[in-house]
């Protein structure tokens, strides 16, 4: 979002827009990415990260903070 | 561990782009993570540890990014060119195909292609945005993390994870640990033994990986991975919701080949050929192996259809019956068929490639990589199987129709029918199978023809005629040539719409053949021809429209200048109406000794020269021959004792195209008005001639015998003026209010701009049937529709004419009665000069007379009849006349009394039914006619009594006022009449004439009584 915020008002709305469409995409791809973190990601993409790369990256995030959040939501559970 | 030869500004928004993605992904952490910590303050170890685990997760996003760079390519972190981006990855073709990639995934996960075609909405939108420019990078991205639901992997991957995982788990124990780390290990087994428990169902094979790899099972995760390359039971069973293989392992090979070889022989079963596996028993059953399992089974049922359908089709499109509507019908299913087969010939390459690919095929694994399988040959010919399934709808519809109804049926899918695909594909046929029909209407609406071999255009040429209507029992080029078939105008067509195209055709058509003209419509077609095709609905029905008034118009105008159509109704109207009054003056005149005599010693030469010199001396002479050329006299066919009077007439011949409108049935009822007509008249004109003589003889014979028979002559003259008025009034009525308005009407009609040939027929026959009807010809049905109260009262009602006719026979009764007085009255005179001559002779000496000889029944047969009793009893005395001598005499003349007052009397009684019958009539002309007719009340109308007198009573009242208001009507139309008398007509000077005759008439009875 920073790198867009950066840039003129009618860019802002294009890509308002493509973030939209994304969504949508995302959404039927069942990635649960949500808007802020699609964006994100968009901006890192547009700066040259390599896609897989990202793609491995936030798995591997989701992955931690899934189990973390398993163990700290079990002890409450028991 | 940010890369130092970056840009360091880009890398500064790089590390705070991942940051927040890092953040947003992390959720924060719960205060009981750390409440076994002995920190004081909970908050600050809390922002502790947050900070300290974003630090770390940091770290190992961007080793992770730095390993794939480095792994994967030479500068991962080069500014994000192509070049770069496509060296950076392990196959540029894998991020540039990601759409492709994502929409056969979304393909293969859903059964309904709408995701898919969501995706491909979404993704031709996401082109047209400028913003981005590296929407592949981020589709494949989205593809990536969705596919890590799946437990597919890349085998690119391979050698990222191994080094990742022990990265992670360098990490995991590294020095960094704190707390949290230690934590970590705390709960391992918890998460673990949940894993099992849950994680399984999840089938997020990542997950269960990791866990092991958080246990420090790293062999395994290594076996997993390595298991991804080669097919084994492992995989079979993780891959689960694949369809096909949801067997173990050996029945999974088992089905595996046996799909193998069923896919193998789809194409052929496709094309409804038999193969080893499966067979057509017949054409219209397939059978399925009986060893296979149901799920395979219930697959190939599904496939079944389409072959069974195609084979159904595919023997109708090579039949050869039907017309032509049909017949094109078959060819637009043909061509289907063709795209269906292609679609076959698609699969069959598929599923070739696919076989090849693995080799020999006997690996079940082989083929679901190819990526075809049966269930997806299933999905693949689903759109074909439902085109299929329509058509073969269509087909067995199309048994029983023809034509127009077939091309109803499917408009009516094309337009009714709530699937947008039977819509489009029924539209499609429709464009094929409306070409014939197209072809057929193009030819009859410009030229006319009718080139239809199969009865399948909804104008149809019957070759029996039905004999419904009597009223056109003649067979008519206009009203029978072709008939318009209702059945059979497709729904593409308003029924209005057809009855327009019916008449251009038939108007073509009878131009052409009726009138003569084929040359103005082969230079029309010409000139207007024009393709039809379905679709265009609007330029279609503008031509049609132009076709309409165009033939119209040239139909008029041959009608009018051609034919002469108007001119014929003219003369019809002056001759056949008695509109030229002086003609048929002369005409009766001349005509009138003749017809005196019996039937059957009229002549026809004598008739049609006296006709000639009737046209020759009346003003008949000025219209044109060609009129004049048509005009007959004749005789009806001649039954037994019939004098000339009731079988002559006029006849106006009409041929070829007028008759389309002056119709057969129109002619008979033309003869049928003029044979009325000219009963009136004849009577008119007895009553005249018996009139003239009395009047002329009042003054020299019948002052003679006053003192016999001057009573006589009185009532004679008071009952003859009564006819003559009755007369009078009818022809009056019958020519003017009839005849003259119903002709304004007609022309009225007729001027009409848009008027059609239909239209001008159904104005001459309004026309004659308003002349018939209110001319009292009108049979039972319109008779008995304004008489339906006095019905039930009255005897059967009897119709006008038969009344009028009654009462004209007692009109001519009458007169030959009078004639009977009269000469009567002259004998008596001449008996009565001769007795004085007598006298006069003898005078001169002897007196006396012998009156011996006056036996004979004519006593002025002989010379010397006479009595003497004049000189005995005085001239004049009437005892004279009744004495016993004249006997005979005596007889005749109360005879005569007798006769004379019956008839006189049957005259009134049938005059004031006739009169009671039309004071009830619901035609206001007809009821003017009665108060006409009976202007100062001389006849008494029995009245007809209501049931409730209360409202007969009002009724009555009504009625009085009623008949006031058109007393004075009538009276206003006598002066007008009156004043009109240049107009022009002869028939009307000739009518105010006699109407003064009459008054003249009326008036010298009662002067003459008065002076007797």
């Amino acid at each position: 979002m920073p790198p867009k915020s950066d840039q003129a008002d009618d860019k802002r709305q294009a890509a308002r827009e493509v973030i939209d469409i994304l969504q949508e995409i995302s959404d039927l791809l069942n990635t649960n990415l949500d808007r802020t973190e699609l964006s994100l990601c968009v901006s890192l993409i547009e700066n040259g990260i390599n896609p897989d790369a990202l793609a491995a990256v936030i798995r591997d995030l989701r992955k931690e903070t899934g189990s973390s959040k398993r163990v700290v939501n079990a002890p409450t559970v028991e | 561990m940010s890369n130092p030869a970056r840009n360091p500004a880009r890398a500064r928004r790089l590390d705070d782009a991942l940051s927040q993605l890092v953040d947003g992904l992390t959720p924060a952490l719960p205060v009981s993570a750390i409440q076994h910590e002995d920190y004081a303050d909970q908050e600050e170890a809390l922002a502790a540890a947050e900070s300290q685990r974003h630090h770390a997760l940091m770290e190992r996003a961007w080793r992770i990014l730095d390993t794939h760079a480095s792994t994967s390519g030479p500068d991962p972190g080069s500014p994000a060119g192509l070049g770069g981006r496509r060296g950076s990855l392990a196959g540029a073709e894998n991020v540039n195909n990601a759409p492709d990639l994502i929409k056969r995934k979304l393909r293969r996960e859903n059964v309904s292609p709408d995701k898919a075609v969501r995706f491909s909405n979404l993704y031709s939108r996401l082109l047209t945005q400028p913003v981005l420019s590296q929407k592949w990078g981020i589709l494949f991205l989205l593809y990536k993390l969705s596919a890590s639901e799946e437990p597919m992997e890349e085998g690119r991957e391979n050698g990222a994870r191994p080094r990742r995982n022990t990265a992670i788990d360098s990490d995991d124990e590294g020095p960094a640990v704190s707390s949290s780390a230690s934590q970590q290990h705390h709960r391992v087994p918890v998460a673990k033994l949940e894993r099992q428990s849950s994680l399984r169902h999840d089938i997020n094979r990542d997950g269960a990986e990791y866990a092991g790899r958080n246990a420090a099972e790293r062999p395994i995760s290594r076996v997993e991975t390595g298991t991804n390359d080669r097919p084994s039971d492992e995989n079979i069973r993780a891959s689960s919701p694949r369809p096909s293989s949801a067997h173990a392992s050996d029945p999974a090979k088992l089905s595996g080949s046996v799909e193998y070889r069923l896919l193998r022989d789809l194409p052929f079963n496709l094309q409804g050929l038999s193969s080893s596996n499966l067979q057509f028993s017949s054409s219209s059953s397939l059978k399925l192996p009986s060893n296979l399992s149901a799920p395979i089974t219930s697959l190939l049922n599904t496939l079944a259809e389409p072959c069974l359908l195609y084979k159904g089709l595919s023997l109708f499109v090579e039949g050869s019956d039907g017309g032509l509507v049909n017949q094109s019908l078959r060819s637009a299913i043909a061509v289907e068929l063709r795209a269906y087969l292609s679609l076959v010939a698609t699969l069959e390459a598929e599923i070739r490639q696919a076989l090849a690919a693995i080799g020999d095929g006997t690996e079940p694994q082989g083929v679901r990589k190819g990526g075809v399988t049966l269930k997806r040959c299933v999905v693949w010919t689903r759109d074909a199987t439902m085109a299929l399934r329509l058509m073969s709808l269509i087909v067995e519809e199309a048994q029983s129709k023809r034509g127009g109804q077939l091309i109803s049926l499917i408009h009516g899918f094309s337009t009714s029918h709530g699937d947008p695909f039977v819509c489009a594909f029924a539209e499609k046929l429709l464009a094929h199978v409306t070409r014939p029909f197209y072809d057929m209407l193009r030819l009859w609406i410009y030229d006319g023809e009718l080139s239809d071999p199969y009865k399948e255009f909804f104008v149809a040429d019957p070759e029996f005629r039905p004999k419904t209507d009597p009223r056109r029992i003649a067979t008519s080029v206009w009203e029978d040539k072709y008939k318009l078939d209702d059945d059979l105008v497709p729904s593409i067509i308003t029924q209005e719409f057809a009855k327009k195209i019916f008449l251009i055709g038939k108007s073509l058509n009878f131009i052409r053949h009726g009138c003569g003209d084929s040359a103005w419509v082969e230079a029309y077609s010409r000139k207007a021809s024009k393709e039809l095709r379905y679709g265009d609905t609007a330029t279609l029905e503008i031509s049609i429209d132009e076709a309409y008034k165009t033939t119209m118009a040239r139909l008029i105008s041959l009608m009018n200048g051609k034919f002469n159509l108007f001119d014929h109704l003219k003369a019809l109207k002056s001759y056949l109406l008695l509109g030229q009054g002086d003609f048929i003056a002369l005409l009766m005149e001349s005509l009138a000794t003749n017809l005196d005599r019996p039937a059957n010693s009229q002549y026809r030469h004598t008739l049609t020269a006296q006709l000639e010199h009737a046209i020759r001396a009346s003003n008949a002479q000025y219209d044109t021959p060609e009129v004049l050329r048509r005009l007959d006299a004749r005789m009806l066919e001649l039954s037994h004792g019939e004098i000339g009077w009731d079988c002559f007439t006029l006849e106006y011949k009409i041929d070829a195209p007028v008759d389309v409108v002056i119709t057969p049935w129109a002619s008979t009822q033309y003869l049928k008005v003029f044979n009325f007509l000219w009963r009136i008249k004849r009577v008119e004109f007895a009553l005249n001639s018996t009139w003239r003589r009395c009047m002329t003889g009042a003054r020299g014979v019948l002052g003679n015998v006053e003192d016999q028979v001057g009573a006589d002559w009185k009532r004679a003259r008071c009952v003859i003026a009564e006819m003559i008025h009755f007369v009078n009034q009818l022809q009056y009525y019958i020519l003017f209010e009839v005849i003259e308005s119903s002709w304004e009407q007609l022309l009225d009609a007729i001027r009409k701009p848009d008027c059609t040939l239909d239209d001008l027929i159904e104005a001459h026959t309004k026309y004659l049937n308003s002349i018939t009807h209110k001319g009292l010809l009108g049979s039972a049905s319109s008779s008995r529709h304004g008489s339906s109260t006095s019905t039930s009262a009255k005897q059967p009602e009897e119709s006008f004419l038969s009344q009028l006719h009654q009462i004209l026979k007692f009109m001519l009764a009458y007169k030959d009665s009078v004639d009977g007085l009269y000469s009567f009255s002259v004998a008596e005179f001449t008996r009565r000069q001769e007795l004085n001559a007598k006298i006069e002779t003898r005078g001169a000496g002897q007196w006396g007379v012998r009156s011996n000889s006056r036996g004979g029944a004519s006593s002025a047969s002989t010379p010397d009849i006479r009595p003497d009793s004049a000189s005995v009893d005085g001239v004049n005395t009437p005892l004279s006349l009744s004495g016993p001598n004249f006997a005979a005499d005596d007889n005749m003349l109360s005879s005569l009394r007798v006769r004379l007052r019956e008839l006189s009397s049957e005259f009134r009684s049938r005059l004031t039914v006739l009169l009671g019958d039309l004071s009830y009539q619901p035609d206001v002309d007809m009821r003017f006619l009665g108060v006409v007719m009976n202007f100062n009340d001389v006849y008494e109308i029995p009245k007809r009594r209501k049931a409730a007198s209360a409202t007969a009573r009002d009724k009555e009242k009504e009625r009085e006022k009623e008949k006031e208001r058109e007393r004075e009507k009538a009276k206003r139309r006598a002066a007008a009449s009156s004043a009109a008398t240049g107009s022009g007509a002869e028939s009307f000077v000739q009518k105010e004439g006699r109407r003064e005759r009459r008054d003249t008439g009326a008036i010298d009875p009662g002067f003459t009584s008065g002076n007797g």
